[in-house]
C-alpha cells in the first residue's frame, strides 16, 4: 500500500524549493527571537533574506520551463495537488517582489513602535504562502487549504493593532465573512465531488464539458419526443450551477468580487496601512490566477473532445464571470467616488482593479485556437503593473497617513507644494490607475481590452465598452486626490519623508513611466512566456488512453459514450490520413 | 541623412524634453534662466520643425509626390510588428496637412512662452515643463501615423493641459479643469473603443489578418469597401464622439468658454490655437478616409450642427460682456466652417477647413494674446469696466483691430482665405468636380454659414468698439504697473505680435504655397487614397498583403482543406 503514497525525490524538492524557502523563513522568524533576541530589525531582515532567497530559487526552478504537477495521495483522486508551470513561478516573483516592497513599507513605518516585530512578519509570511500555494493548484482539496492559509493570517494581521477598534471590527467581520464563504465553497466542492467522485479538477472540468456538451446537444424535438431521455442530464445541469456557483464564491471573497466584497473596504480601514498595502494587490491577483487556472482548465477541457465539444457549451459560465466582472468594476468606481477616506478609496478602486482583471479571466479560449493575445498573459502583465501602481499609491499615502494622523483626502492638500518628490510619483500613479497614456495602466489595460476583442463576440464588446466607461468613471475620485494635490493648499507644513520611502515610491513611478513609454513590449512578452505551456493534465490534452478514461468515467455513460465516439473519429482519421499518404 | 541621426519628426517631437531635463536642473527661484530655458527650448523645436518642412519639400521634390507622406519613419514599438499578429508600433510620417500644423504648433510655442514671461510669476518651472509637456503631445498627434500613438499623445495633451488650467487659471479654475478634462476624456473612451474595434476588424478582414493600427493601412481598407456600412456607422459616431468634443462641436461645446475664460494666456492661446485642431483634424484624417461611407452619410447631420454652431456661436459671442468669452464663442462659431468645409466633400471646402484651421490658430491665438497683455494691466476684461483704450495703448489698439479683421475674414489678410473656399466648396458640394463625386451639402448651408460671417463682422467689430474707443474708461488703480510694465505694450510684446500679423498678411495676400502643399495631400489622403501610393518607400513586409492578395486566399483554403481532410 506504501507504493501509492508519494514519496519526494529530490527533484520533486528542489522543484518546490521556493515554498520550501518561504516555510524556513517562518520557521527561522520562530526561532531567531530565541537566539538572538527580540528586534524588528533582525525580523525584517530575516524576511527580506527569505523572500530573496524565494526569488532567486523561483527563479531558477524556472529558468528551465517545466510543467508538472505532483500528487500527494493516490495519483487520480488528487492530480494537481501542487503545480509548477511557467504561471505560478510567476506569481512568485511577482508576489515575492511585492512583499519586499511592503516590508520596506512597514519598516519605515510602523516597525519602528512594534513590540511583536516577529508575529507580524510570520502572518505576513504565512499568508504569502498561502497564496503562492493557491497559484499553483488544481486540486479541490490544496485549492480550500490555500485559501485558508492565505485567510486565516490575513484575519490575524488585520486585527495587529490590538486596541483600535476599528481594527477589531474589521478583522472580525473579516472573520465572519470568510468562514461563511468558505463553508459555502466546500458546500459547491463537495456537490462536484459527489458528481465526478474527484477532487482532481481537471477531471472535474472535463465532466463538467461533457455532461454540458450532452445538455446542449438534446435537441428541443427529441426533448418533445422523449422527456425521459433528456432528464438526467437536465437534472445535472442544475447541480453542476449550483456546485460551480457555490464554488466559485469562495474565489470571489478572495477577490473581493460584487456581491462578495462587503468586507473589504471595512477591512482596508481598519487595518494597518501596510497591511492594507498588502491585502490589495496580494489576496486579489492570488485569487484571480487561481480563477485563470480553472477557467483555463475549463477551455482545454473543450480541447479534450476532438472535433465534438465547443466552447459554446461554457457559454453561461463565460456570461456569469463576464457579468459579475463587469458588475464589480462599476459597483467599485461608482462606489469609490463617495469616500473621504482614502484607504476605504483605495479599497473601492482595488475592487473595480479586480473587476477589470476578471474581465480578462472570463475569456474562454480554445486550446487549439491560434489567437495570440492570451487573456491569460494580459492579467499577468496587468498584475505585475498593478503591483507597482499600488505600491507607489499607498506609499505616498502612508507617509502622508504617518505624517499628519489624517486618513481623509484633506490629508493631502498641498501637498504638491509640501512633498513635490511624493506628490510626482503620487500623480502618475494616480493617472496609471485611471488606465491614461503614457503610463503602464494604459498598457495594462490595452492588453485586457485587446484580449477582450480579439475574442470578439456581443459579450466580449459589451465588456469592453463597460471597461472604457469605467475608465472615465474612476476619472473622478481619481482626481479628487489630484485637485487635493495641487489645487487646493490650506497651508500645512512642509515636511520631508523617509529617504527609503522616497526612494521607493518613485521607482514605481518611473517603472510605470517606463513601461507606458519606451518598454510597452518586453513585459508582454515575458507574460506571454509565462502564460504559455501552462500545466494540463493529459486527460485535458484528449490524451489518455481508452482504458483509463474507461476506468475513470465508469459512472458515467454519457462520458464513455462520447469518449468511444473520439476514438472512432480518430480512427477514421487515422485511416484518412493513410489513405492519403499512400496516393501521393 | 546618417544612419545614427534619428528620424527629424522623432527628434522635433521629443526636443522639448530634453528642455525639460534642463529646467529641471536650473533652481527654481531663478526665474530669469527659467524663461531663457524655456524658450530657447521652443524656439529649438521651431527650427527643428522648419528643418523638417525643408526636409519633406526635398523628399517630396525628390519622388516629385507632394500628395505622399514623407520622412516616415518605423519602430517596432509594441507588438510584433513585422509579421506578427499585433502590429502596433511606433509610426512617424507627415503629408501636407499635418506639416502644416505642426508648423503652425512649433511656431505659436515660442510666442506662447515668451508672452508668458511677465504673467506667470509663480511656480514658473513647472509652469514651462507643463507648456513644453504639452508640446511634445500635440506634435505626436500630428505626427502619428499610427492610431496607438495617436491615441496615447491625444490623451496625453489632457494632463498638461488641465494642470495649466487648474493650477495658474482664473478664479474658476479647478471647475474649468475638472469640466475640460472629464468633458474631454469621455468623448476620447468612446474613440477608443472604436479604435480597438477598428484594430479587430482589420484582423478578421480577408488579407489583412493582422491586428493592426497603422493609419495607412486601415485607411487602405476605408477606401476598398472592407468595412461593412454598419459597422462604418457606428466607428463614425464612436469616433466623433471623441473629436467632436474636442473641436468643439455644436451641442458638446460648453466645456470650451469655460475652460477658455478660466485658463491663463498660455492655456488659452494653445487651446484655440492648436488643442482645438486637434479635433477636426482627427476628423480629416480618420473619420474621413477610413469610414468614406459612413461620413457620406453623416455629412449633412454634421454640417447641419456646424451650421448651428456657426450661427448659435456666434449670437452668443454677441452678447458676451466678457472679451475672452466672446473670443472663446467666437472659437465655437469658426470651428463650425472646418466641419463644414471638410463635410463638403469638395476639394475647395476641405482645403479651406484646412486652412481655416491655421488662420483661426494665428489670428485667435494673437487675440487672446492681445487679451492677456490687456488683463495684466487692468486686471479685468469686463468691456463695460474698460474703455476708449486706444488713447492710452495705440499698439495695443493695432494689433487687436489687426487680429479682428484677420479673424473677421477681410479679404487680403488670412481669414477670408479659408472662409472663401469653406463657402465655396459647400455651396458646390452638390457638383461632381476634381473627379470627386457629389457631396451631399449644398447651397443653402453655405447661405446659413454667410450670415454667421455678418454675425462675426458684427459681434467682433463691437467688441473693438467698446474697448478701443470712445471715453477712456480704466478701472481704479490701474494701469497696474507694479510688474515693471509700461501702459502701452512694451517691446517683447510687440515682437510677439509682430510675427503673427506678419504671417496673417502673408498667408492673406500669397496663400498659393500652402494650399499648394495642402491640396495634393487632401486629393490623395482624405477624399481618394490612392492604393498604389500607400506603400511606396515603407520598410514593412506586411504592406503589400492589404490589396486583396489572391495568395492570402489560397492559402485560407489550403487551410480548410487540411482541416476537413
Amino acid at each position: 500500500m506504501f507504493e501509492s503514497f508519494w514519496r519526494p525525490t529530490l527533484t520533486d524538492l528542489y522543484w518546490f524549493s521556493p515554498e520550501l524557502a518561504l516555510v524556513g523563513t517562518l520557521v527561522t522568524l520562530l526561532i531567531a527571537p530565541m537566539i538572538v533576541g527580540r528586534s524588528s530589525r533582525n525580523a525584517t531582515w530575516i524576511v527580506v533574506l527569505g523572500t530573496l532567497v524565494t526569488i532567486l530559487l523561483s527563479w531558477k526552478v524556472g529558468g528551465d520551463v517545466r510543467s508538472a504537477g505532483l500528487s500527494g495521495l493516490a495519483p487520480p483522486e488528487a492530480a494537481g495537488m501542487l503545480i509548477l508551470d511557467n504561471m505560478s513561478v510567476y506569481f512568485k516573483i511577482v508576489l515575492m517582489v511585492f512583499m519586499l516592497g511592503v516590508a520596506l513599507l512597514w519598516s519605515i513605518g510602523s516597525a519602528k513602535k512594534e513590540k511583536h516585530a516577529e508575529e507580524f512578519l510570520i502572518l505576513l509570511v504565512g499568508s504569502a504562502l498561502g497564496m503562492i500555494l493557491m497559484a499553483g493548484t488544481l486540486n479541490l482539496l490544496m485549492i480550500i487549504i490555500a485559501i485558508e492559509l492565505a485567510s486565516l493570517p490575513s484575519y490575524a494581521i488585520v486585527a495587529f493593532n490590538k486596541r483600535n477598534r476599528r481594527s477589531a471590527e474589521a478583522s472580525l467581520k473579516y472573520v465572519i465573512f470568510g468562514g461563511i464563504s468558505s463553508a459555502i465553497m466546500l458546500y459547491g466542492m463537495s456537490l462536484l465531488y459527489g458528481l465526478y467522485h474527484t477532487l482532481d479538477f481537471a477531471r472535474i472540468a472535463y465532466g463538467v464539458v461533457a455532461d454540458l456538451q450532452a445538455f446542449a446537444a438534446v435537441d428541443v424535438s427529441s426533448v418533445a419526443q422523449s422527456v425521459d431521455a433528456s432528464m438526467p442530464a437536465a437534472q445535472n445541469t442544475v447541480a453542476i450551477g449550483v456546485a460551480l456557483a457555490c464554488f466559485l464564491a469562495g474565489i470571489f471573497f478572495k477577490i473581493a468580487a460584487v456581491p462578495f466584497h462587503f468586507w473589504c473596504p471595512d477591512v482596508f480601514e481598519g487595518a494597518q496601512i501596510e497591511v492594507t498595502t498588502w491585502l490589495s494587490v496580494s489576496s486579489k491577483s492570488a485569487a484571480i490566477v487561481l480563477l485563470l487556472r480553472l477557467v483555463d482548465t475549463f477551455s482545454s477541457a473543450t480541447g479534450a473532445f476532438p472535433g465534438g465539444a465547443s466552447l459554446s457549451a461554457l457559454t453561461g459560465l463565460a456570461w456569469g464571470l463576464g457579468i459579475v466582472a463587469a458588475v464589480t468594476c462599476t459597483w467599485g468606481n461608482f462606489a469609490a467616488y463617495r469616500q473621504n477616506n482614502v484607504k476605504r478609496l483605495f479599497a473601492y478602486s482595488s475592487i473595480a482593479h479586480a473587476g477589470y482583471m476578471m474581465m480578462a479571466a472570463s475569456v474562454f479560449v480554445h486550446p487549439d485556437s491560434p489567437l495570440d493575445y492570451s487573456p491569460i498573459a494580459a492579467v499577468l502583465v496587468y498584475i505585475l503593473i498593478y503591483v507597482f501602481m499600488n505600491l507607489g499609491a499607498f506609499g505616498v499615502a502612508a507617509m502622508v497617513v504617518w505624517r499628519s494622523g489624517n486618513e481623509n483626502i484633506d490629508a493631502f492638500h498641498g501637498l504638491g507644494r509640501r512633498a513635490p518628490w511624493l506628490a510626482i510619483p503620487m500623480l502618475c500613479c494616480l493617472v496609471s490607475l485611471v488606465g491614461l497614456p503614457p503610463f503602464a495602466g494604459f498598457i495594462g489595460k490595452i492588453w485586457i481590452l485587446l484580449s477582450l476583442g480579439a475574442s470578439g463576440g456581443g459579450l466580449y464588446w459589451g465588456l469592453v465598452i463597460v471597461a472604457v466607461l469605467n475608465t472615465l468613471v474612476s476619472l473622478f475620485f481619481y482626481l479628487r486626490i489630484v485637485k487635493a494635490m495641487f489645487f487646493v493648499d490650506d497651508g500645512q507644513e512642509s515636511f520631508t519623508p523617509p529617504i527609503s520611502g522616497l526612494a521607493m515610491v518613485n521607482v514605481c513611478a518611473v517603472v510605470l513611466v517606463l513601461m507606458g513609454t519606451l518598454f510597452i513590449e518586453a513585459p508582454r512578452r515575458k507574460a506571454e512566456f509565462y502564460a504559455s505551456n501552462l500545466f494540463r493534465p493529459a486527460i485535458l490534452k484528449g490524451g489518455m488512453s481508452h482504458a483509463e478514461n474507461a476506468a475513470i468515467d465508469a459512472t458515467q455513460g454519457e462520458l464513455l459514450r462520447l469518449t468511444e465516439g473520439v476514438a472512432r473519429i480518430e480512427g477514421e482519421r487515422n485511416r484518412r490520413s493513410d489513405r492519403q499518404a499512400q496516393t501521393p | 541623412m546618417a544612419d545614427w541621426i534619428p528620424n527629424i519628426l522623432t527628434l522635433m517631437t521629443l526636443s522639448p524634453l530634453l528642455g525639460i531635463f534642463f529646467l529641471m536642473l536650473i533652481d527654481a527661484r531663478d526665474h530669469k534662466r527659467l524663461r531663457l530655458m524655456a524658450m530657447v527650448t521652443s524656439l529649438a523645436t521651431f527650427a527643428l520643425a522648419i528643418v523638417a518642412a525643408v526636409d519633406f519639400s526635398r523628399a517630396a521634390d525628390a519622388a516629385d509626390r507632394w500628395d505622399a507622406f514623407h520622412l516616415k519613419s518605423t519602430t517596432a514599438w509594441l507588438g510584433d510588428s513585422v509579421g506578427g499578429v499585433v502590429d502596433i508600433a511606433y509610426r512617424v510620417g507627415v503629408d501636407g496637412i499635418s506639416l502644416s500644423l505642426v508648423l503652425l504648433t512649433a511656431f505659436l510655442m515660442p510666442l506662447v512662452v515668451w508672452g508668458s514671461f511677465s504673467s506667470i510669476r509663480e511656480r514658473v518651472r513647472e509652469y514651462f515643463i507643463l507648456l513644453l509637456l504639452l508640446e511634445v503631445g500635440m506634435l505626436g498627434v500630428f505626427c502619428a501615423l499610427d492610431l496607438f500613438l495617436f491615441y496615447v499623445c491625444f490623451e496625453f495633451t489632457l494632463v498638461p493641459l488641465y494642470f495649466i488650467i487648474g493650477i495658474w487659471g482664473g478664479p474658476q479654475r479647478r471647475k474649468a479643469a475638472n469640466k475640460f478634462f472629464i468633458y474631454t476624456l469621455t468623448g476620447s473612451v468612446l474613440m477608443f473603443a472604436a479604435i480597438l474595434f477598428l484594430a479587430h476588424h482589420a484582423y478578421v478582414t480577408n488579407g489583412i489578418g493582422v491586428f493592426t493600427l497603422d493609419i495607412l493601412k486601415l485607411t487602405a481598407m476605408g477606401q476598398q469597401y472592407l468595412i461593412p456600412y454598419n459597422v462604418q456607422w457606428w466607428l463614425f459616431l464612436a469616433f466623433a464622439a471623441g473629436f467632436a468634443i474636442k473641436v468643439p462641436f455644436f451641442p458638446v461645446h460648453t466645456w470650451l468658454p469655460l475652460a477658455h475664460t478660466e485658463a491663463p494666456t498660455a492655456g488659452s492661446v494653445i487651446l484655440a490655437g492648436v488643442l482645438l485642431k486637434l479635433g477636426t483634424y482627427g476628423f480629416l484624417r480618420l473619420s474621413l478616409p477610413i469610414l468614406p461611407d459612413a461620413s457620406v452619410r453623416f455629412a449633412p447631420m454634421m454640417a447641419t450642427l456646424a451650421v448651428i454652431g456657426i450661427i448659435y456661436g456666434a449670437l452668443c459671442a454677441w452678447v458676451q460682456t466678457d472679451v475672452k468669452k466672446l473670443v472663446a464663442y467666437s472659437s465655437v462659431s469658426h470651428l463650425g466652417f472646418c466641419m463644414l468645409g471638410m463635410f463638403s466633400m469638395k476639394m475647395a471646402g476641405a482645403t479651406g477647413s484646412v486652412l481655416y484651421m491655421l488662420n483661426h490658430g494665428l489670428s485667435t491665438g494673437a487675440l487672446f494674446l492681445v487679451i492677456g497683455m490687456v488683463y495684466e494691466r487692468y486686471h479685468t476684461r469686463e468691456m463695460s469696466r474698460i474703455g476708449g483704450l486706444a488713447k492710452p495703448m495705440p499698439w495695443m489698439a493695432f494689433f487687436l483691430v489687426f487680429f479682428t479683421l484677420s479673424s473677421i475674414g477681410l479679404p487680403g489678410l488670412n481669414g477670408f482665405i479659408g472662409e472663401f473656399l469653406v463657402l465655396l466648396g459647400t455651396a458646390a458640394s452638390g457638383t461632381v468636380s476634381d473627379n470627386l463625386s457629389a457631396g451631399r451639402l449644398g447651397f443653402g448651408y453655405a447661405a446659413a454659414a454667410a450670415l454667421g460671417i455678418i454675425f462675426g463682422a458684427v459681434y467682433m467689430l463691437l467688441m473693438c468698439r467698446r474697448v478701443l474707443f470712445g471715453p477712456v474708461v480704466e478701472p481704479p488703480g490701474t494701469p497696474d504697473a507694479s510688474q515693471g510694465l509700461p501702459p502701452d505694450l512694451n517691446l517683447r510684446e510687440r515682437f510677439i505680435l509682430a510675427p503673427l500679423a506678419i504671417v496673417c498678411v502673408v498667408l492673406g495676400v500669397w496663400p498659393k504655397p500652402l494650399i499648394e502643399t495642402i491640396q495634393p495631400a487632401i486629393m490623395a489622403n482624405v477624399f481618394q487614397v490612392k492604393q498604389d501610393l500607400q506603400y511606396a518607400g515603407e520598410t514593412d513586409a506586411v504592406a503589400p498583403e492589404v490589396i486583396f492578395a489572391v495568395d492570402a486566399i489560397e492559402a485560407a483554403d489550403d487551410n480548410d482543406g487540411e482541416r476537413s481532410s
